[in-house]
């Protein structure tokens, strides 16, 4: 994989939100939403990113599909820088990379049919009108797991499953290459999410798409990641293939994480290893390692230096002091 | 299923007596109002200065009685509803337009251009609106469509907010980064994607919208600044009765055109309450 050209790559992206406070709304402060990131995705993988709510994923997907100015650093796109974007490039762009969104009740235009919903990005982008259009949803549709009757239906008449389901076929009907999936079955009962998982699969071989799949359930990311990056308090801590971040996960971030998930074989049950403390404040973040708070082999270096992103093994990036001694 | 909807919005419409009422009534002045040539008994405009002629009481030839120019009042209602229907009308019309669009713009970009034109509605709001109109017209001599104009561009800034507040709420939706996410235009997305969904709101303050521009044509007229003669309207009719003296030995010349206004305005009150709560029962008392 390695070989590859990347699909995308971000360098050193940061984002980083003004607090204003008092009568002349000054900028007291900043929340580092997202604080130096660099990974790079390759074509045909799902490419997983993880961590607890507030640590940045979101606002890292939201930065890939450029809907915030990012304070600095590159997303690269096929080798466009995606910042520096022309009108035109633009619109191109925004058929190849798509979003795939957490809740399924907003996410659709009540007032929109879902052949309405679906069949105008089609016509926007000039891609078919009238009946070929109608012809293309239905087909989309049905690839989606859903009818071709449903095409007059309004979203208020569907189930959450299903509203997932057109909001797939949303963003496929304009086949692009790169899909962010932002959280895309967190919203959904159990039973489902294993429905839409499996639909997310079929559809990645079917037509080759590369995911960006963000969530917080270590389970869910178990089935569907060829490679994982966690993510805490903006910045990357880890990143490496499933099989090593299920095997040897090196961070003790990703450890805790780890012992954490629900495990129905009480022989492989490890135990759990309790974080002390809360997350700090994005807006503050503590000096050095940004762990270090709450990591129980905290030493001196961690305290004072911040660790770097660094290959433990290969294809294993570990940011930690521990590791890299 | 369009018209499945509509049939629950029919349905809760017509549970509401009072508004199904208030809607009737108003049909009927708006049948009155087209249909005035057959209606009037008199020419509405028609002078006759003779003794026995002025101020003549309700009889069979004069159903409401004569003014003091000994004008047939009847005639005169029906043909005054014309223009201050109109008025009520062109008036909402064009408070909506502008009140939509500068509500739109400023909740959809939000930021510093929000700021500056929400403070500008704030200093819009603190004129003191009767005045300004009077000042307004004065000036300008207008004929009903350049009151219509004048009323309107005092009485944009509530349109305007309630439209920036959904907006403001609305635009966070997820289906509105949708849109973004698949390209749409800011345009589009402010018409096809986040309008459709206020339409209830303004269709409910646009009624509320027609009742009010009545009423403040009614006191426009009343103060001789409204529509000139010829023209008149049902505010003139009442300027016309200003004097005390024709108020003691003619009250009906007051009192008719005084009714039409105080019936229009109520009917059209309840109606808007109606078309709220029929829509919407968590919107009770945001659309005002």
């Amino acid at each position: 994989m390695a070989n590859n050209k990347p699909m995308l790559s971000i360098k050193g992206l940061k984002k980083y939100f003004p607090i204003r406070a008092g009568v002349f709304s000054r900028v007291s402060g900043y929340v580092r939403a997202v604080d130096d990131i660099s990974l790079t995705i390759y074509p045909g993988e799902v490419y997983a990113l993880v961590g607890e709510s507030g640590c940045g994923k979101s606002t890292t997907g939201h930065l890939i599909m450029k809907m915030l100015k990012p304070t600095t650093g590159e997303v690269i796109f096929e080798e466009q820088e995606i910042f520096s974007l022309r009108k035109r490039e633009e619109k191109s762009l925004r058929k190849q990379v798509q979003l795939i969104f957490q809740d399924p009740y907003s996410s659709l235009n009540p007032r929109m049919t879902v052949g309405e919903s679906i069949g105008e990005a089609l016509e926007v982008h000039g891609i078919a009108k009238g009946e070929e259009r109608q012809a293309k949803v239905k087909a989309v549709l049905e690839l989606c797991g859903l009818a071709g009757y449903h095409y007059r239906r309004y979203p208020h008449e569907f189930s959450g499953g299903q509203r997932q389901r057109i909001v797939i076929a949303r963003a496929l009907v304009l086949e692009p290459r790169f899909i962010v999936a932002d959280e895309p079955v967190s919203a959904l009962d159990v039973s489902i999410q294993s429905q839409i998982i499996n639909l997310l699969k079929e559809l990645q071989s079917k037509m080759g798409l590369t995911y960006l799949f963000i969530s917080h359930d270590l389970s869910v990311v178990k089935h569907m990641a060829d490679r994982i990056a966690v993510m805490y308090l903006g910045s990357l801590v880890e990143e490496s293939t499933k099989s090593q971040f299920y095997e040897r996960p090196l961070h003790p971030y990703t450890q805790a994480l780890l012992s954490a998930v629900p495990e129905w074989d009480i022989s492989s049950r490890k135990k759990r290893i309790i974080l002390k403390g809360d997350v700090p404040s994005p807006a503050n973040p503590p000096a050095g390692c940004r762990f270090h708070t709450r990591c129980q082999y905290c030493m001196e270096i961690c305290v004072q230096e911040r660790p770097d992103l660094k290959e433990a093994a290969p294809g294993h990036l570990v940011a930690c002091h521990l590791v890299h001694r | 299923m369009k018209s499945g909807l509509l049939n629950d919005f029919m349905r809760a419409f017509q549970k509401n007596r009072q508004a199904t009422f208030a809607a009737a009534i108003l049909l009927g002045i708006i049948f009155f109002a087209i249909f005035a040539p057959v209606f009037a008994t008199h020419n509405p405009t028609y002078i006759r200065l003779a003794q026995e002629q002025i101020q003549l009481p309700p009889t069979a030839l004069h159903l409401l009685g004569t003014d003091n120019l000994g004008r047939d009042i009847w005639s005169r209602m029906l043909f005054g509803a014309r223009i201050s229907l109109l008025v009520g009308f062109l008036t909402m019309l064009i408070t909506i337009i502008f009140g939509v669009a500068y509500g739109a713009v400023s909740g959809y970009y939000g930021g510093k251009l929000d700021f500056m034109m929400m403070r500008f509605v704030d200093i819009s709001l603190s004129l003191p609106t009767i005045f300004l109109v009077i000042i307004l017209a004065s000036f300008f001599k207008p004929d009903f469509f350049g009151i219509a104009v004048i009323i309107g561009l005092t009485s944009w800034m509530r349109t305007a907010r309630l439209v920036r507040g959904q907006f403001l709420s609305l635009k966070e939706e997820e289906f509105v980064t949708a849109a973004r996410a698949l390209g749409y235009s800011d345009c589009r997305i402010i018409f096809v994607h986040i309008l459709p969904n206020v339409r209830a709101l303004i269709i409910v303050n646009a009624t509320l919208l027609v009742a009010q521009a009545v009423l403040l044509e009614s006191a426009l007229s009343f103060l001789g600044f409204g529509v000139q003669p010829p023209q008149f309207s049902w505010g003139s009719m009442l300027s016309a009765s200003q004097q005390i003296i024709f108020l003691e030995e003619a009250p009906w010349t007051a009192f008719f055109p005084g009714l039409a206004i105080f019936i229009t305005v109520l009917c059209l009150n309840f109606f808007g309450e109606g078309l709220r709560d029929a829509w919407d029962p968590k919107l009770k008392n945001i659309a005002s």
